[in-house]
C-alpha cells in the first residue's frame, strides 16, 4: 500500500515532467520538465530502497548518481542555451530549425 | 508508523504534483523556477518521510542552488520583470498531452498489476545510514563513484568551452 | 540544573545575544555603543508607514521574510547548546545547516525579484553569485571538521574535540569557514546583496515596516547562529573548565559575533568578481589541502 502510493505520486511526476519537456518551446523550461523526470525517478528509487530492499545501499548509490546528472544536465544545458543566446539572441526551440540537417 | 508514513507520503506527495504543475501553468519565468524549486523540496521531504535523511537532506540543498540558478538564466535570456511576463510558451501541445497520459497509464497499471511482496516495516538508522553508504561509496561502487567525480569534471569543461565567446585569431587580422 | 531551567536560561541568553548582535552591529558603523539604539530603530521601523512598489509579486513578496526567518530557526535547531541540550539530533546535521541555509539565498533572490524594483533585483543576483563563491568553502571546512569526529552528528562534532580545539587542530579549515560565514551573513566585507552605499539596502530596498523588521531580526538571528556555528566546528562548543556547559558556548559565540563586526569594520569592500575569483581560485584549493592535512593527521 504504502510502496504503491509512492510510486503513483512518482508516475504522475513523471507524466507532468514528460508533459512539460515535450510541450515547452523555451530550452528552460524544457530543461525544467527533464529535471522533474529525475526527481520523479528518484522518489521511485528511494521508495524501492525503503520498503523493499532497506538492506541494498547501491539503491541510494544510484540516487547519488541521478543528482550528480541532474546537476550536469543544468550545467552543459545552460552552456548550450547561452551560446546560442549569444548568436541567435534567443532560446526557443521553435527557432532553431538552422539545426536541422 | 505505517499509516502515517502514507498519509504524510499523500500530503508531501500532493505538493509537489501541485507546484509540478504550476511549473507549466505560469506566465512568469521566475515563478515557475520556483514553483519547481518547491516541488523539488517536496521530493527531498518525501525522501524525509521515507527514512532516507541523508539523501532528502542532499537534495533540499542541491535544488536550493540549482533552481536559483535556473531562474537566474531565465532572467538572462527572456527578460522577465516581475509581475509581468504574459505570453504562451506551448507547442505540440495534445501530442504532448498523450504522450504524458499514456505513459503515465503504462506506468500505473504496471504499478497496480505488479505483486511488489512484503513491506520491510523498519529501515537502518539515520547514522548508520550514513556509515553504510559510505562504505558502498568507498569500496563497492567506488568506482561508479570515481567515474561520476570525473563525468562532472567533463561537464564542467564542455560547459566552460561551449559557452565561451569564440575569437577567432584569423578573422582578427583583417 | 534541571533541563527547564537549563532551557530558560539558553533561551534569555539567546535573547540577550541577538541584543548584543544588534549594538554590535550598529557599533561596526557608527563607532560607539549605542545601548537603546536597536530598541530606537525598532520603534521607527514599526511605526513607519507600508509603501509598496507598484505590480509586486504578492505571493513572494508576503512568503520572503518568513521564510528569511524561518531557515535560520531550522538552523538553530539543530546546534548543541550544551551537552545532550539540543533541539534536534539529526544523523545528517552537518548537512542540514548548510541546506537550510542556502534557502537564506533564495529568500533574497525571492525578496529581490518580487519587490519589481532594480535594486533589489540586482541585490538579488548579487546573492546568488556571492552563494556560488562560498559555498565550497563552507561544505569542505565542514567535511573536515566531520572525518575528524567521525559522524555528521553535532553532539559527535564537539565532543571529537575535547582533546584539542579545531582551531589549532585544522587552523586553514577555520579561517575559510570563518571568511565563508561571514559571506553567508552578508557582513561588511562581503555585503554585496544588501550594500547600503550602492544599491540602497540591494535586495531589502523595497521593503518597508513590519517587513523590514522580520529581515533585521532574521539577520540578527543568521549571524548568532552562524557565530554559534563556528563554535561548535571549530571552537569546541560547550568545552571549557569550571562554569556550566551553555555558559562557555554563550560567551564563545558573543566572543565570534563581536570579532565578526570588529573584522568587517577594518576591511573594504570587496567586489563580487574578486570574491568569486578568490572563492574558487584561493578558497577551493586551501579547502582541499585541509582535508589532505586532517586526512594525514587522523591517520598519524
Amino acid at each position: 500500500m504504502v510502496l504503491t502510493v509512492a510510486l503513483i505520486i512518482g508516475t504522475i511526476l513523471f507524466g507532468i515532467g514528460l508533459y512539460g519537456a515535450l510541450s515547452q518551446t523555451n530550452l528552460v523550461m524544457i530543461m525544467m520538465g527533464v529535471e522533474l523526470m529525475l526527481g520523479a525517478v528518484m522518489v521511485n528509487l528511494v521508495a524501492f530502497w525503503r520498503y523493499l530492499h532497506p538492506e541494498s545501499y547501491s539503491i541510494q548509490m544510484f540516487v547519488l548518481v541521478v543528482m550528480t546528472v541532474m546537476a550536469l544536465e543544468a550545467a552543459v544545458g545552460f552552456a548550450i542555451g547561452t551560446q546560442r543566446f549569444r548568436t541567435k539572441g534567443s532560446i526557443e526551440s521553435e527557432e532553431s530549425a538552422d539545426m536541422k540537417g | 508508523m505505517m499509516e502515517l508514513q502514507i498519509t504524510l507520503l499523500m500530503v508531501i506527495g500532493l505538493i509537489a504534483i501541485w507546484f509540478g504543475w504550476r511549473v507549466f501553468r505560469t506566465n512568469s519565468m521566475v515563478r515557475s523556477a520556483f514553483s519547481l524549486l518547491a516541488s523539488m523540496v517536496a521530493i527531498g521531504g518525501m525522501f524525509l518521510v521515507m527514512e532516507a535523511e541523508f539523501l532528502g537532506v542532499l537534495q533540499i540543498m542541491m535544488m536550493g542552488t540549482e533552481m536559483s540558478i535556473m531562474a537566474i538564466f531565465m532572467m538572462m535570456y527572456m527578460m522577465d520583470p516581475g509581475g509581468l511576463g504574459q505570453m504562451d510558451m506551448t507547442h505540440q501541445e495534445k501530442p504532448s498531452i498523450v504522450a504524458a497520459v499514456v505513459t503515465g497509464g503504462l506506468a500505473l497499471g504496471v504499478i497496480l498489476l505488479t505483486n511488489w511482496g512484503d513491506i520491510v516495516p523498519a529501515a537502518p538508522a539515520p547514522a548508520q545510514q550514513n556509515h553504510d553508504l559510505g562504505m558502498e561509496v568507498m569500496q563497492r561502487s567506488m568506482m561508479i563513484f570515481e567515474s561520476a567525480g570525473t563525468s562532472i569534471l567533463t561537464a564542467m569543461v564542455a560547459a566552460l568551452a561551449t559557452a565561451l565567446i569564440i575569437h577567432n585569431n584569423n578573422q582578427k587580422e583583417h | 540544573m534541571s533541563t527547564a531551567l537549563t532551557w530558560t536560561a539558553i533561551i534569555i541568553l539567546f535573547a540577550a545575544g541577538v541584543y548584543f548582535v544588534a549594538l554590535m552591529e550598529r557599533w561596526s558603523f557608527s563607532g560607539r555603543l549605542d545601548w537603546a539604539g536597536p530598541l530606537h530603530a525598532f520603534l521607527r521601523a514599526f511605526g513607519q508607514e507600508e509603501i509598496r512598489t507598484r505590480r509586486y509579486d504578492t505571493v513572494f513578496y508576503e512568503a520572503t521574510p518568513i521564510i528569511f526567518i524561518a531557515v535560520v530557526l531550522l538552523a538553530v535547531a539543530i546546534l548543541p547548546f550544551a551537552q545532550g541540550t539540543i533541539l534536534l539530533d539529526l544523523g545528517t546535521a552537518a548537512l542540514f545547516i548548510n541546506a537550510a541555509l542556502v534557502y537564506i539565498m533564495v529568500s533574497l533572490i525571492m525578496a529581490g525579484w518580487s519587490a519589481n524594483g532594480a535594486y533589489g533585483m540586482i541585490g538579488g543576483w548579487r546573492a546568488m553569485a556571492q552563494l556560488i563563491a562560498y559555498s565550497m568553502a563552507v561544505v569542505m571546512a565542514i567535511t573536515a571538521a566531520v572525518m575528524r569526529a567521525e559522524s555528521m552528528g553535532m553532539l559527535e562534532v564537539v565532543r571529537s574535540q575535547a582533546p584539542l580545539w579545531n582551531i589549532i587542530y585544522q587552523p586553514v579549515g577555520f579561517l575559510l569557514f570563518y571568511f565563508a560565514v561571514m559571506a553567508m551573513a552578508f557582513l561588511p566585507p562581503f555585503d554585496l546583496p544588501v550594500a547600503e552605499g550602492e544599491l540602497a539596502g540591494g535586495a531589502w530596498a523595497e521593503f518597508t515596516g513590519a517587513r523590514k523588521i522580520l529581515f533585521r531580526l532574521g539577520r540578527l538571528l543568521l549571524v548568532l547562529t552562524l557565530a554559534l556555528a563556528v563554535t561548535v566546528f571549530f571552537l569546541g562548543g560547550w568545552l571549557g573548565p569550571w562554569l556550566p556547559d551553555f555558559v562557555w558556548t554563550f560567551i564563545k559565540t558573543a566572543l565570534v559575533a563581536a570579532s565578526f563586526f570588529w573584522v568587517g569594520r577594518w576591511l573594504p569592500r570587496i567586489r563580487h568578481d574578486h570574491l568569486l575569483e578568490w572563492g574558487w581560485k584561493y578558497a577551493v584549493p586551501a579547502a582541499l589541502f585541509n582535508i589532505v592535512q586532517v586526512g594525514i593527521q587522523l591517520l598519524l
